[in-house]
């Protein structure tokens, strides 16, 4: 560590307000500099806007999966938003502390959320991270739609595709929940698409899975 | 002295060594003697034998060791005698034969007989040594051997016996002591003698012959005369094993009878057009079916077949008669029709099926199967009890209710969906009560004890809390009325029944305006009732009261019309206005839309309860209306009743609302269920979970298998239970 950046990053830290101690902020001081170019200046946390101006630097468009991606590997609790500890946590672990070590990590990021155990814990992360309010426990059926073509669409199109339509088509379920949301990712791997061979409704799938079956056979003949 | 000594020798007895030889000339002698008592046996003549001398000659001959020859010669005399006679009985003509035979045969044992006594040693010492058969023995295998096997007797004696049977079995009367005899003679040479000669080819014939026969009845006779014509064979035949015919033969021919005539034509007999099973059931052939039952009892898979046609044939009756559209119109016909149909069947099964459970079981299946199909069964079941309540019993005895009632009870045992039929009775209870439309208080509280045995206390605390609220109302109203007798002066006299909310069907309350007159008895009544009754409130349900007015109409006539509340309302406004139009009447009384219709149109449309006059003269009711009050309404009754409290088949929106509040009903009824379960069973697949909760569920209703997952899904939303990590198909259960 150069002495004079010392200075420079404690001062800057100072500046964030984080509460971290001289040495933690020496190991952070880079990560915590790339924080302040995007955060507001008032509440030291990168808001919306913030994170518009990161997709812009790290060429690549506010609604790219990848940025969930990264808010993952952050643990970023709020839609939106990343605080100083959720930046430095996702930066750490990638072992980037700047803009263009960051650009190059996404790629290894987009590898490592595609490991089968890795994915289940994005996939169930990016639900959650979509419940914006205290106690809610479900997101609406578009949400939910469109939130399924990010995370799914690569790697399961057809299934996502179909299962879209069916969500907007029906009018019985106004908002998915988590086990719904589970389950169709287990429905994806376990079930051969479109063949829905082995589909058995008279075991625990959701009933929503079992309707989009039978809407799905219905449309078939 | 010497020589004494040496003279006196040992005194001793030598055996008598010498051989007395029987000269074998003796032997020779004594062998003739004994074979010629043989020949006069055999000619008849024994009289005049010794038996004495002849025992001891054969004693003689096998004491010397001569029972050889004796054994042998005994065999061959015989042999010989029996040849001679075997000749004789072939040269007999005709019908002769079987009586030469047993004549012949009755001769023999006699012979026999004798000739075991004399050679009686010979039997008892030298047979058994030598491992000979004994002479009785001998005596019936030689006749066997030489007459009944003999090759020009063997056929002959068999055709003879089977052409007997054969024409008795086609009217002609024959000797049945002889035949008697012969079958008899041939169990006495050994019962393999009597099969191998007699049964078995018996059997086969027998077999052919109804084969042939039950095929020419089956083309031309229908099914109630071929069974008879079954039965009356299956007996003849018993009645000749018993005749002339071994005991053992008695099963195996009546089973060739039920394999020819019953078994081999089950299903043609059953399924024939104009007179098989379901014809005699739709005609009470009692009779027939009896002996259908009985004949068929006989041969596997008999009554199952029965049992299975009538399913069948009560199924598919069944379905026609709850999906028969004109009879759904009646609800209470309809349920006399089932009543009918179940008597009809009851009578059948315990005159002619002998009570046999397993058709019981079958009828019983039969009757849930097709009441369950339509999906009205609960409703009209309790209208049916409804209109027996009100007034079917009138005047019925207490055992005439109790047979009316268990009847009922017995539909009702069918129903799957139980919780409807609760809804159903609860209201049109409620309107009987309210009504004091009852015929016997006892015949009700009978019916609600039935329910309760039946379903438990659950089923019937609300309704028995019905009872109570009535009683309760009584007592209430005698006390006001001894209370507020002075205040209360000359104003309509008020009669309030308090109904506990939750025990009465819910219905919603819209409040109407009453007539001053009587708004002023109800405000007394409601302080009365709180000032005793703290911490209670009081709701008037306008839609469910009665009022008795007096009107007088033109010419002075008087009369006591009997209305609802709503009626009366209306009415009343026509005691400051002669006519009045729809809206006005609606903007006076606040009467819903929907009620005012049909309150307005049985004041004013019903021919004799015509006391309002409306014009234009219409059937319905228009919103253009008006109204007159009818100067001209005549009646000749004195008190005439117009009120429209009689509970009803629902018409389909009232049916829609009253499903849904029971699938509302039924959703914590299933979540209870599931969670019960879970408590105790911690972790389970979603098909045990399933199935549980339809077994715990099923005295009120069969659950749908998609509702039960539904629940489990919410259950799993508010984190009652959760799916299993590690295997998806498990759910568990969160304390």
């Amino acid at each position: 560590m150069r002495r004079s950046s010392n200075r420079k990053s404690s001062s800057a830290s100072a500046a964030a307000g984080s509460g971290s101690t001289k040495a933690a902020s020496k190991e952070f001081e880079k990560i915590d500099h790339l924080f302040n170019v995007y955060a507001d200046k008032s509440s030291a946390i990168i808001d919306p806007e913030g994170i518009e101006q990161l997709c812009s630097s790290l060429e690549v468009d506010y609604t790219d999966v990848r940025i969930l991606m990264l808010a993952w590997k952050m643990k970023a609790q709020k839609q939106g938003f990343f605080t100083l500890e959720e930046w430095r946590t996702g930066l750490k672990a990638l072992r980037a502390d700047s803009m263009s070590k960051l650009k190059k990590a996404l790629p290894e990021l987009v590898k490592e959320v595609s490991r089968p155990t890795d994915f289940l814990d994005f996939y169930s992360y990016a639900f959650r991270y979509c419940l914006t309010e205290d106690k809610q426990k479900c997101i609406d059926i578009e949400s939910a739609c469109q939130l399924l073509s990010l995370v799914l669409g690569t790697q399961f199109g057809p299934q996502v595709d179909k299962f879209t339509e069916y969500l907007k088509s029906q009018s019985e379920y106004k908002v998915m929940n988590m086990d719904q949301w589970m389950g169709f990712y287990r429905f994806c791997n376990e079930i051969p698409f479109p063949s829905l061979e082995n589909y058995d409704s008279d075991l625990a799938w959701p009933l929503i899975l079992d309707n989009f079956v039978e809407w799905f056979r219905e449309n078939q003949k | 002295m010497n020589s004494q000594s040496q003279r006196r020798k040992n005194f001793k007895i030598e055996a008598f060594k010498h051989k007395v030889e029987l000269d074998p000339k003796y032997a020779e002698r004594t062998w003739k003697v004994l074979e010629h008592a043989i020949h006069e046996i055999y000619n008849n003549n024994a009289s005049r034998l010794s038996f004495e001398e002849l025992y001891r000659s054969a004693y003689n001959m096998v004491l010397h060791k001569y029972g050889d020859k004796l054994y042998s010669g005994l065999v061959a005399t015989m042999t010989a005698h029996l040849n001679k006679i075997a000749k004789s009985v072939e040269s007999a003509q005709g019908g002769l034969f079987l009586e030469k035979l047993n004549h012949k045969w009755a001769d023999h044992n006699k012979a026999l007989q004798m000739i075991r006594d004399i050679l009686m040693y010979m039997d008892r010492s030298y047979v058994p040594t030598s491992h000979k058969t004994p002479v009785h023995e001998l005596g019936l295998n030689l006749w066997s051997d030489h007459i009944i096997h003999s090759p020009n007797i063997q056929a002959r004696l068999q055709d003879t016996l089977l052409d007997l049977v054969q024409r008795e079995r086609t009217g002609d009367v024959i000797n049945r002591g002889l035949m008697r005899n012969i079958t008899k003679m041939l169990m006495d040479l050994g019962s393999s003698v009597y099969q191998d000669d007699f049964e078995k080819p018996f059997l086969d014939v027998s077999a052919c012959f109804y084969s042939g026969e039950s095929q020419q009845f089956i083309e031309c006779c229908d099914c109630g005369s071929y069974l008879k014509k079954a039965e009356r064979r299956l007996n003849e035949e018993m009645e000749r094993v018993s005749h002339y015919l071994d005991a053992k033969t008695e099963v195996k021919i009546t089973s060739v009878v039920e394999r020819e005539m019953i078994a081999n034509h089950m299903q043609r007999l059953v399924h024939m057009d104009n007179s098989g099973l379901v014809n005699m059931l739709i005609d009470d052939k009692y009779d027939d079916l009896s002996r259908m039952y009985s004949l068929f009892k006989r041969v596997p898979e008999g009554l199952s077949t029965i049992r299975d046609v009538m399913t069948s044939y009560l199924r598919e009756r069944g379905r026609v008669l709850v999906t028969d559209t004109e009879r759904l119109k009646d609800p209470v016909e309809f349920v006399q029709c089932l009543l009918n149909e179940k008597d009809k069947h009851d009578k059948i099964i315990s005159t002619a099926f002998n009570n046999d459970k397993t058709f019981q079981n079958a009828l019983n299946s039969s009757f849930e199967y097709f009441i369950n199909l339509n999906n009205r069964s609960p409703e009209f079941i309790s209208l049916y009890l409804d209109d027996k309540l009100r007034k079917g019993l009138k005047g019925a005895s207490e055992e005439e209710v109790e047979v009316v009632l268990d009847k009922v009870m017995m539909l009702f045992r069918y129903l799957q969906e139980k919780d409807v039929f609760e809804k159903y009775y609860k209201q049109h209870l409620a309107k009987r009560l309210l009504s004091g439309k009852t015929v016997s208080d006892d015949a009700e509280r009978s019916m609600i004890v039935k329910l309760k045995t039946e379903c438990g206390y659950q089923f019937t605390s609300k309704l028995e809390g019905m009872f109570t609220d009535m009683k309760t109302s009584e007592d209430t109203m005698l006390d006001f009325y001894a209370k507020q007798s002075a205040e209360l002066g000359d104003g309509p006299t008020l009669a309030v029944q308090i109904l506990t909310t939750g025990s009465w069907p819910t219905q919603p309350t819209a409040a109407c305006n009453l007539p001053p007159e009587i708004l002023t008895v109800c405000e007394k009544f409601r302080t009365y009732y709180l000032g005793t009754h703290s911490g209670r409130r009081l709701t008037w349900q306008t839609n469910m009261g009665t009022a008795d007015i007096k009107a007088t109409f033109g010419k002075g006539h008087k009369h006591e019309l009997n209305v609802s509340t709503y009626q009366m309302c209306v009415l009343m406004l026509f005691n400051s206005a002669d006519g009045l139009t729809y809206r006005e009447i609606e903007q006076a009384t606040e009467v819903p839309a929907l009620d005012l219709k049909r309150c307005l149109q049985s004041l004013a449309c019903v021919k004799g309860k015509n006391v309002l006059r409306k014009e234009p003269m219409s059937k319905d009711i228009s919103e253009e209306d008006v109204f007159y009050f009818n100067d001209k309404f005549t009646s000749k009754f004195v008190k005439v009743k117009i009120g429209t409290v009689v509970a009803q088949k629902e018409s389909e929106p009232e049916k829609q609302e009253t499903r849904q509040r029971v699938e509302e009903d039924r959703k914590p009824q299933i979540e209870a269920a599931i969670v019960r379960i879970m408590k105790s069973r911690r972790v389970l697949d979603h098909n045990s979970i399933v199935a549980e909760v339809t077994k715990q569920l099923q005295s009120r209703f069969l659950p749908n298998p998609v509702v039960i997952k539904k629940r489990i899904e919410s259950l799993i939303e508010r984190e009652f239970l959760e799916r299993d990590k590690a295997d998806r198909k498990l759910y568990r259960y969160l304390a």
